[in-house]
């Protein structure tokens, strides 16, 4: 493949979902039928593309290239690399499955005219912050998407999405900011923002480690790290489920993309380890990990649930960042992957059952197994993941990261994650036991003998599942998290190797 | 590989490689999915593929039997997961997979009559073929990374076992199991992932040396992960739990066979792993003698805790529970004395898996028998029980069989295992005459004691005295009961007649194997087990046993039930994981709404301080305004004064011509008078200058007199204006503002003074 068939291919992925936005808008008006094809097709093709990039990236190719100047020296550019390959790839998969999922779920709700146009705008922007070449394109991505992101968290427009959908607006804001100030002093530093140099700045200074906790901030905010975690737990529930399970599996993962291009390309592992940077992202990783998990166990809303569960995986990334190994590096690329999966798998359930049944608490939850036998089948297969249940894709990476802690000597990060794991399990296992084995106790303790004589019979199914193509959506998605972890020569797995080998060779 | 470990290898024999053992792993896994997805109404077939897939696996598992015997069989599957899935079938191994295969077969087949009596069978069926497939998973792994994937998937697939009947008991039971469970895989992951790091492979092999600073922690979590299995105090509390709530055939399955894991990974553990990688020396290392100290103290503990509850226990499961982690005790007490006694260890060793095989049998026989009583009566409370001899003679027989196998009666098989592990206690005493050894080997011949004690009161209280109304009916047992009950009781006969058998073809070969030698291994090369000594100590065993029950049971000690606050769950559990998770969860929460609050209040302190701002800005406003209309008035009143100090001046220069005319008038008036007075004066002046010169002596006094007043006048006047003056300077009617411009002013010439000076 050309270079220049490849620049054209990463204009055409950036590119063509944003011009599709106005389109896919004035479709609206036509007819609902064409306006979902036109979702359809847009994310197909931007997945289909970035699927094309396959051959060139694994085969080494590396590609940076300048659009325009907007002032000397700051520019937008394009970059393609493995990094980026890895999460565009991601993204546009699970984003094309999510359409999908969208046309059944987002059925039964209002104002798809400007739902659809937004979520195809964000998977624009999106792609564009995984192919921005220079922190200046970057910014100007992540800021796009941020702020079109709101219009996702406050569809409901209640007074409650409304003020989830403040608060996330407030912290965009103050991360934006933070974002623009390190990437200022990146500029004075370094005479120049683009990724494709190399590290810029080489030596530790006051300057570089305020840039850092810039970056901290404001990478830190949208992958959710304490403390700049508040905004997630009220905007991810509040958002449709298809875009929640967007913002938690692919939007936070933009911070944490964000995080490993500063540390590889802006500064350099050494020098985070010099400047003892990675305990700073090691104890926030920790506080993160513990903070996620321990609150998540006391929330009642499934997908409240779900998104302070989010918080403490990220973690896991933030953690795998700050170890800054092979094994760790391999961790946190690999995690970027499953949890992606995990986590869309399981906001994708938790909406059908809010779909099918309206039921959000999850005291409501018992019994829903025999209801939708399939969703909360791929809620377990998704959840058993989280626990890190071999042979599953979350056991590989936490193992992975494991080892990688090991490795650096940090048996204390071992002992956060099976914590942590142990919290997964008492939060997760909660909504699935009683799921698939009712408890007496729940619906009427009073009845017991006589009703051991009546249940005598087979067990019943009264199923009443989600829409078939929801269904399918989940289903795949569930597999990804099984065929992932099942053996280490996966699609996903060789590429986060490929992707740390490559990161800790230098970017180059 | 490392050269010690090699060279280990060569003594282990040759090596077969066969996807034997994956197949046999994996044949239940999908016929268990299989039969799920096999319809309700298809009885047989499900009976059918269930008896099918456990006895295919019972003959796969005979069939590696020669190729175990003479070295190991193996099979590797690199591309899985990370670590890769590596089966490595020995003949501790094989020992394990038989018993499973063979246990699993039985129960299967008593499952057909019991569950005919039951629901939810195709879930039955299907969890329970699935959960063969990941047991056999966990004996045949050959590195631990294999052995914790399937130690996993059996604890989540029986899991669906314990909780069959869904009651409240039931889902209590198993969310418990399943709880901990998940944490003991979680403490295994761990240890395992230690393991890796410290020697950087998780094969089971000998890396004693390897292990390095990390191997306590690495041996504690490895207790935790496998004894939450194995049921060790204080580990123990799902057992009693979970064991009786589940249907009777796994019941027995999950004590007779899936407690065995536990104790096997103990086993590979302490023996195989904490093992010195150059081979065994005598005497042991000082931290291999106090690990097998503390484990076998452990078994010691547990033993006699299990026994003691199993005593006061009235559900006939729940003594079968407790009675199961008591002879798991007994298991690790072989293999603590195996560790600990190093080169001389072979009786430990053997004795222990002796212990193992028996076990399966007896407990498994007792709990299907059990659950036959159960099916059929619906009773499990020992009061309400009684006279089931007459009605079931066969349950009868074959319990008493069992119940003397676990006793120790010589004749039946738990005589030879308790004599080899209470021989190695012997051995060790012999050897080290330590006092825990001597303390330890009391303890275990009274919880001999106590274990003949709790089956005379589960027999006497299932099988003898009358029969109560409520189950007085006519019981006709299916032949497939009879049949399995009737063959675990041969078993049990076969194994205590003719002990020398298993201990000579497998057992002995199997201690060869790991090096042990010396007197022990000499003594069992031999081993007599109907001769004086091992029947003197049963006999003791006996005697004490009835010295205990009689009078208790006469007292009535064994109704005791112990007080809440005495158990475990409220001494180590509801302190530790309760309020762990209590605080957690709080201290979760506090800082996540502070840090939501802190946020919350900077914005609010952000608005006050706009608002502040906003406050400043418009008083400002104000004052600008204020100052504007004062500046006015000022003018305005300035402007007033201007005309009137002008008109004033007009005025008094009006005043002022007057005053001139009329001083000029007066002037000319006075003009006259003065020259009408001159004259008069010249005429006065000539007749005055006489007197005057004579006045003139008189004034001189008065005027020194009126001078000296006058001064003394003004010298008064001068004091007083000096008293005056100063005070009107006083800071006092200074306004401060002037006072501070003047500080500053003084401050700022002093500075300039100051550097100009310096210049």
């Amino acid at each position: 493949m050309g270079e220049s068939t490849v620049i054209a291919i990463l204009i055409t992925i950036v590119g063509f979902p944003i011009i599709m936005t106005p389109v896919i808008m004035y479709s609206c008006r036509i007819s609902d039928k064409l306006r979902n094809i036109l979702v359809i097709i847009t994310s197909a093709i931007a997945f289909g593309l970035s699927l094309s990039l396959y051959p060139f990236v694994i085969g080494g190719g590396e590609i940076q290239f300048t659009l325009f100047e907007v002032l000397p020296n700051l520019e937008i550019s394009l970059r393609l690399d493995l990094l980026s390959f890895c999460l565009a790839i991601l993204a546009s998969f699970i984003w094309f499955l999510c359409a999908i999922y969208s046309l059944d779920y987002m059925a039964k709700e209002h104002a798809c005219g400007r739902y659809y146009p937004v979520f195809i705008f964000t998977l624009g922007s999106c792609q564009g912050i995984f192919f921005a070449g220079d922190l200046f394109s970057l910014f100007v991505f992540f800021e796009l998407m941020s702020l079109i992101a709101y219009i996702l968290v406050i569809h409901e427009e209640t007074e409650e999405a409304l003020k989830a959908g403040y608060k996330y607006l407030v912290m965009t804001i103050i991360g934006g900011l933070a974002l623009f100030f390190g990437m200022i002093i990146i500029f004075e530093i370094g005479g120049t923002v683009s990724l494709g140099v190399g590290v810029i700045v080489q030596e530790n200074s006051l300057l570089a480690f305020i840039a850092f906790i810039c970056f901290l901030i404001g990478f830190g905010m949208k992958a959710g790290m304490f403390p700049l975690h508040v905004w997630l737990p009220d905007a991810h529930p509040v958002a449709p489920s298809p875009a929640s399970a967007l913002l938690s599996g692919i939007m936070l993962k933009t911070g944490a993309y964000g995080l490993i291009r500063v540390i590889f390309h802006v500064f350099s592992p050494e020098l985070m380890q010099s400047g003892g940077w990675d305990t700073v992202m090691g104890v926030l990783a920790v506080i993160t990990i513990l903070l996620g998990s321990a609150v998540a166990l006391t929330q009642s809303d499934i997908k409240r649930r779900l998104a302070y569960s989010s918080i403490s995986q990220l973690g896991y990334v933030l953690l795998g960042l700050s170890i800054l190994n092979e094994n760790a590096i391999i961790g946190a690329v690999f995690h970027i992957f499953s949890h992606a999966f995990m986590k869309s798998v399981l906001f994708l359930a938790a909406g059908a059952i809010i779909w099918n049944t309206g039921k959000r608490q999850i005291a409501d939850l018992q019994g829903i197994g025999r209801q939708m036998p399939i969703t909360l089948g791929c809620f377990s297969i998704a959840a058993f993941a989280m626990i890190g249940i071999p042979p599953l894709n979350g056991f590989l990476s936490k193992w992975t990261l494991a080892l990688g802690a090991l490795d650096a000597n940090m048996a204390i990060y071992v002992f956060v994650l099976l914590v942590s794991s142990l919290l997964n399990a008492l939060y997760y296992l909660p909504i699935i036991i009683p799921g698939y084995f009712e408890m007496p106790g729940g619906g009427g303790a009073g009845h017991g003998h006589e009703h051991d004589q009546e249940e005598h019979h087979e067990i019943k199914f009264d199923i009443k599942e989600a829409a078939p193509l929801m269904l399918a959506v989940m289903i795949v998605l569930a597999l990804c998290t099984f065929i992932f972890g099942l053996t280490p020569n996966n699609v996903a797995f060789n590429l986060s190797r490929l992707t740390a080998e490559y990161l800790l060779m230098g970017g180059f | 590989m490392f050269p010690a470990a090699a060279e280990l290898n060569i003594l282990t024999g040759p090596m077969f490689y066969s996807s034997l053992p994956l197949w046999l792993t994996l044949l239940p896994m999908l016929a268990g999915i299989g039969i799920y997805l096999l319809k309700d109404h298809w009885e047989n077939a499900r009976k059918a593929c269930s008896l099918a897939v456990s006895f295919l696996v019972l003959i796969g598992v005979t069939a590696l039997f020669p190729y175990s015997l003479e070295g190991a069989v193996k099979y590797d599957l690199i591309d899985f997961m990370q670590m890769g899935l590596f089966f490595e079938v020995d003949l501790v191994g094989w020992v394990f997979s038989f018993l499973i295969a063979l246990v699993w077969f039985l129960a299967t087949l008593f499952s057909f009559a019991y569950m005919d009596l039951e629901h939810k069978r195709r879930r039955y069926y299907s969890f329970l073929i699935f959960t063969l497939g990941a047991t056999l998973g966990v004996v045949m792994a050959g590195d631990f990374f294999t052995l914790f994937l399937f130690f996993e998937l059996m604890t989540i697939s029986s899991f669906v076992l314990v909780i069959h009947e869904q009651d409240m008991e039931s889902m209590k039971a198993g969310v418990l199991y399943l709880y901990l469970g998940i944490f003991g895989g979680l403490a295994l992951l761990f240890a395992i992932m230690m393991l890796f790091s410290a020697t950087g492979s998780v094969d089971i092999v000998p890396s004693f040396e390897l292990l390095g600073g990390q191997r306590i922690a690495i041996f504690i979590f490895f207790l935790i992960g496998f004894g939450i299995k194995a049921g060790i105090v204080p580990l123990h509390i799902w057992l009693p739990e979970a064991h009786p709530v589940a249907p009777s055939p796994a019941s027995a399955l999950l004590s007779g066979i899936m407690i065995k894991t536990g104790a096997y990974g103990i086993l590979r553990v302490s023996i195989n792993l904490f093992a010195p990688t150059d081979g065994l020396t005598v005497p042991a290392g000082d931290f291999m003698f106090i690990l097998g100290n503390a484990v076998m103290w452990i078994g010691i503990v547990t033993m006699l805790a299990g026994a003691t509850m199993a005593l006061l226990q009235t559900n006939m499961k729940r003594i079968l529970a407790y009675s199961s982690v008591s002879q798991m005790g007994y298991i690790i007490t072989g293999v603590g004395c195996a560790t600990f006694l190093s080169l001389e260890g072979g009786m430990g060793y053997t004795g222990a898996i002796y212990h193992v095989i028996n076990h399966a049998f007896f407990k498994a026989g007792l709990f299907m028998m059990v659950g036959t009583i159960y099916i059929y009566t619906h009773e499990l409370e020992l009061p309400r029980l009684g006279g089931m001899f007459k009605k079931m003679p066969l349950v009868g027989v074959t319990f008493l069989v069992a119940a003397f196998g676990i006793a120790g009666i010589p004749g039946f098989n738990g005589f030879p295992s308790k004599t080899l592990v209470h021989d190695a206690m012997l051995i060790a005493i012999k050897d080290y005459g330590f006092l825990s050894v001597v303390v330890a080997e009391k303890i275990f011949v009274l919880t001999s004691a106590l274990t003949i004690c709790y089956f005379i009161k589960l027999f006497r209280g299932v099988f003898l005295g009358p029969v109560p109304e409520k189950i007085d009916k006519d019981y006709k047992l299916p032949f497939s009961v009879n049949a399995v009950l009737s063959t675990f009781a041969l078993i049990i006969i076969a194994i205590g007649l003719f002990p020398n058998q298993i201990l000579e073809r497998i057992l002995v070969p199997a201690a060869e194997r790991l090096g042990y030698e010396g007197y022990a291994m000499d003594h069992l090369y031999h081993f007599n087990f109907f001769e004086w000594m091992p029947l003197e100590a049963m006999l003791i065993v006996i005697v004490l046993a009835i010295v205990i029950y009689v009078p208790a049971a006469y007292r009535g000690w064994f109704d005791w039930k112990p007080p809440w606050w005495l158990s475990v769950h409220a001494i180590i559990y509801r302190p530790f994981t309760y309020r762990l998770l209590d605080f957690t969860c709080r201290a979760g929460v506090l800082v996540d709404s502070s840090v939501d609050s802190a946020y919350d209040r900077s914005g609010k302190a952000a608005r006050t301080w706009c608002n502040y701002v906003g406050n400043v800005d418009s008083g400002l406003d104000r004052f600008y305004e204020k100052s504007s209309k004062a500046a006015r008035k000022l003018a305005d009143k300035s402007t007033d004064m201007d005309s009137k100090l002008d008109q004033f001046y007009e005025k008094s220069g009006e005043a002022a011509r007057k005053m001139a005319d009329r001083s000029t008038d007066m002037d000319s008036a006075l003009n006259k008078a003065y020259e009408k007075t001159g004259k008069a004066a010249k005429k006065l002046a000539d007749q005055t200058s006489d007197a005057e010169r004579k006045l003139d002596g008189v004034y001189d006094q008065a005027g020194k007199k009126a001078r000296e007043q006058v001064e003394r006048r003004f010298s008064e006047k001068k004091d007083k204006k000096g008293r005056f003056d100063p005070k009107k300077w006083s800071t006092k009617n200074l306004s401060f503002d002037t006072l501070l411009l003047v500080l500053v002013l003084g401050i700022v010439l002093l500075v300039i003074f100051y550097f100009g000076r310096s210049l």
